[in-house]
């Protein structure tokens, strides 16, 4: 299966997890991705990394998937060389190094267009190719905290909360949407263009409408699990230990039905609760009767009833019940994945379905740093094997 | 409205019709329309719910749908010849209607290509188009809940403090956002790809997707869960006068955090200096540090922080955004008129094409302003 993105090939200089995301991404829909390298300085997330508690790598295996592996030294001139090589023969170039690291690098914007005139470069970074902290380092957890989206997330009587790799992949996830963007406009102009996406800026576009809220004067508050309009609305316990029923009431339809389901339907008649206005001004006294109701509750079967009966429901679900379901299974969201071990594991499949260009998904994993240099050095750039071994023995390679 | 390919923009010439009633294909047609496609909302005659969805800044002006309606148009079509009209000229359709309305208005897959083949018809649900959930309703609430972070948040300070309480979904509508990136971005590869086809989006699936970090860790035999996966040390650190975020991941960031710190006895401890035996001492640093930072100021800290390479950033509000002297520089609020408001910043887009900025084209259009797109059918029926 080529895949949508079939014949688009990305010079993919991206580390971590934001970047790698993006070309990620790209490549489950098709595209060539080569990931860029050098034995000095691997991708730090194909190293075990004791902040996590534990020494493994993050999230490598997953972002690695699906893409070519090419060792080439950034510092060396023939590697800068070779880079440019590679760019020449690509339609995007992917970097999340800090602003004005590929500059000095000598594989800047105006560099890169110079041996291709009409490339995409994109970088992604945590403040944006511009402004003043734009050379500041950042994680996930800071561009939440910087973008408003960590002030905004938590219990309305606690402290803000760190937004984690979602956050970052949300990050690539806008980045893979705006290098097509780009390319739609190479196609219309032949001009390529450089693609900025500032992790900060992605936060604060999640929550756009509080900023606006703030800009006309208001005060937008943490809301923790409750809704500006619908009550009942939240995060309700079930039975057992650490289980949790969510409930939304959108609408009558779904009040009458929960209505039906908690068999109270003379609470359909109580003047308190009569509108969705008066529900939500009660929506304290109403989370107390749902969550008796909950609590007795088995939450997957209290789920598919109220689903039945019209109301939005869903468990709360942890990683190994997202893993095994059928549903995300049969859509091809949860695929496995093949290591080189052979072991095959459980990975997530682009969030899209195509009806006429399926895409291929991870058809390869994770591969060896430098695997691909055959094809990739060998058969793109043309380089005969003595070539190789002499770039290698130079340090360019490596 | 400022004209797209006057401005440069990349999807100038694209034309899309949005059937919207939820925020994750309304996410969609925002930023395709920031992007410079021309995006229409085909709304019926009572307009998208979206228009009467709170908080309210204004007289019938909700902060949600203007920030989401932004640059685009609006048609009503009172009935399914209109709509068809309008997709004759399109190139992409968002659509939200659930599986068992499409067939009466001519929106099931087969339908739409039959009367439209070269249009990427995009269909954004709570679960998607497929599978056995594809008739389950979903919020937000729901389905950041259906597709993992819900059940990992809160971590950190907030897990610490409260423990007992339900997790926490992310704020406003993370999961549903996502989907709209997925959505454009298949709605673009498709476009790309040249075909007419049907692209199915999930929030779900969306949701899952930016959350790969737990199925990766599931794969290596560990179950991801709220109250362990705070970060050894640093985190939400509460200061004299605010939240600010500290994470050092490299050994240089945390001989700048001991620099910062005043280089205290406890830190100079040689066992600290491997990282290892630093995470296994986490808690205990921790306390220190949560000691020392309640004294500090967080502009103050801050700066000095990042002046020592130390990760830290203000956990900012929106006001404190909107004055921020970075957001400033690179212009990502542009002025947009609101009627009964005058013109209030509002967020362009998070990504650009170059150095400048996208512009905002417009605020969110009233019920039926751009009629006059349907006045071929009109002439057409008479």
């Amino acid at each position: 299966m080529p895949g949508p993105l079939a014949g688009i090939r990305v010079a993919d200089f991206t580390l971590h997890a934001a970047g790698p995301f993006c070309t990620h991404m790209l490549a489950q829909l098709g595209a060539e991705v080569i990931k860029v390298e050098s034995a000095q300085r691997p991708d730090i997330f194909r190293r075990p990394h004791p902040v996590y508690g534990r020494m493994g790598a993050a999230s490598f295996d997953q972002v690695a998937s699906a893409k070519r592996s090419v060792r080439l030294n950034l510092k060396h001139p023939k590697g800068i060389a070779l880079a440019k090589q590679l760019v020449a023969r690509s339609d995007v170039a992917a970097e999340s190094f800090r602003p004005g690291v590929m500059a000095r690098l000598g594989l800047g914007y105006e560099a890169l267009r110079q041996v291709k005139p009409d490339i995409v470069m994109l970088s992604v970074s945590a403040s944006g190719q511009s402004g003043p902290d734009s050379h500041f380092a950042g994680y996930a957890p800071l561009f939440g905290a910087w973008g408003g989206l960590g002030w905004l997330t938590g219990y309305p009587d606690g402290p803000p909360v760190e937004m984690r790799h979602a956050m970052d992949h949300s990050v690539g996830l806008h980045a893979a949407m705006a290098v097509i963007a780009a390319l739609h406009a190479r196609r219309r102009t032949g001009q390529g263009s450089h693609v900025d996406v500032a992790a900060r800026e992605v936060a604060a576009a999640a929550a756009g409408e509080a900023l606006l809220e703030a800009a006309a004067g208001a005060a937008p508050c943490r809301w923790g699990n409750a809704h500006p309009r619908m009550a009942p609305h939240g995060v309700y316990p079930a039975r057992g230990v650490d289980s949790w029923l969510t409930i939304a009431v959108a609408d009558e339809r779904a009040w009458r039905g929960l209505l039906a389901v908690m068999g109270r339907p003379e609470l359909a008649g109580d003047a308190r609760f009569a509108t969705e206005r008066a529900r939500h001004e009660a929506r304290e006294e109403l989370d107390a009767i749902v969550a008796a109701w909950t609590r007795e509750q088995e939450a997957e079967e209290a789920a598919m009833r109220l689903q039945a009966a019209g109301c939005a429901a869903h468990a709360s679900w942890a990683t190994p019940r997202l893993a095994a379901d059928p549903h995300l299974r049969a859509r091809g969201a949860i695929l496995e994945a093949r290591e080189p071990d052979g072991r095959l594991r459980a990975a997530v499949g682009a969030p899209m379905r195509f009806s006429a260009t399926p895409a291929p998904g991870i058809a390869r994993g994770t591969p060896r740093l430098g695997e691909d240099e055959e094809r990739i050095l060998g058969g793109l750039l043309g380089l005969d094997p003595e070539t190789r071994r002499l770039l290698e023995a130079e340090g360019a390679i490596g | 409205m400022q004209d797209a390919m006057e401005a440069g923009l990349p999807l100038a010439g694209i034309r899309v019709v949005e059937r919207a009633a939820g925020v994750a294909a309304a996410a969609a047609g925002r930023l395709l329309a920031a992007m410079g496609a021309e995006v229409v909302m085909a709304e019926d005659p009572d307009g998208t719910p979206l228009r009467r969805e709170p908080p309210f800044i204004g007289e019938g002006i909700g902060a949600l749908f203007a920030y989401l309606a932004a640059g685009k148009r609006s048609a009503v079509v009172a009935a399914a010849r209109e709509l068809h009209a309008l997709l004759a000229g399109a190139d992409i359709l968002l659509d939200d209607t659930p599986v068992a309305d499409r067939a009466a208005l001519g929106l099931d897959p087969e339908a739409v290509r039959g009367r439209h083949p070269r249009l990427v018809h995009v269909s954004v649900l709570p679960f998607g188009a497929v599978g056995p959930k594809a008739a389950w309703r979903g919020e937000e609430v729901n389905l950041i809940h259906a597709s993992g972070e819900g059940y990992l948040l809160p971590n950190g300070l907030a897990a610490e403090l409260f423990p007992d309480r339900p997790p926490l979904k992310v704020h406003g509508h993370f999961a549903c956002w996502q989907a709209g990136v997925a959505a454009a971005f298949g709605a673009l590869s498709a476009l790309w790809a040249g075909e007419g086809q049907f692209v199915d989006v999930s929030v779900q699936d969306a949701g899952l997707a930016v959350g790969a970090f737990a199925i990766q860790r599931l794969g290596d035999g560990a179950v991801e869960h709220r109250a362990t996966r705070a970060f050894r040390f640093g985190g939400v650190l509460a200061c004299a006068d605010g939240y600010v975020e500290l994470l050092t991941l490299e050994d240089r960031q945390w001989q700048g955090l001991v620099q910062l710190m005043g280089a205290p006895c406890w830190a100079g401890d040689p066992e600290l200096a491997d990282p290892v035996r630093r995470g296994a001492r986490g808690p205990e640093i921790n306390a220190r540090i949560r000691a020392w930072a309640a004294g500090q100021r967080v502009a103050d800290l801050v700066a000095r922080a990042q002046a020592l390479g130390v990760p830290m950033a203000r956990y900012a509000t929106p006001a404190e955004i909107l004055e921020g002297a970075h957001e400033r520089a690179r212009g990502l609020f542009a002025p947009v008129a609101l009627p009964g408001l005058g013109s209030v910043p509002m967020l362009t887009a998070p990504l650009r094409f170059g150095a400048a900025p996208l512009p905002l084209r417009g605020g969110p259009p009233a019920l039926g302003a751009d009629q006059h797109l349907l006045a071929p059918v009109a002439r057409e029926v008479a």
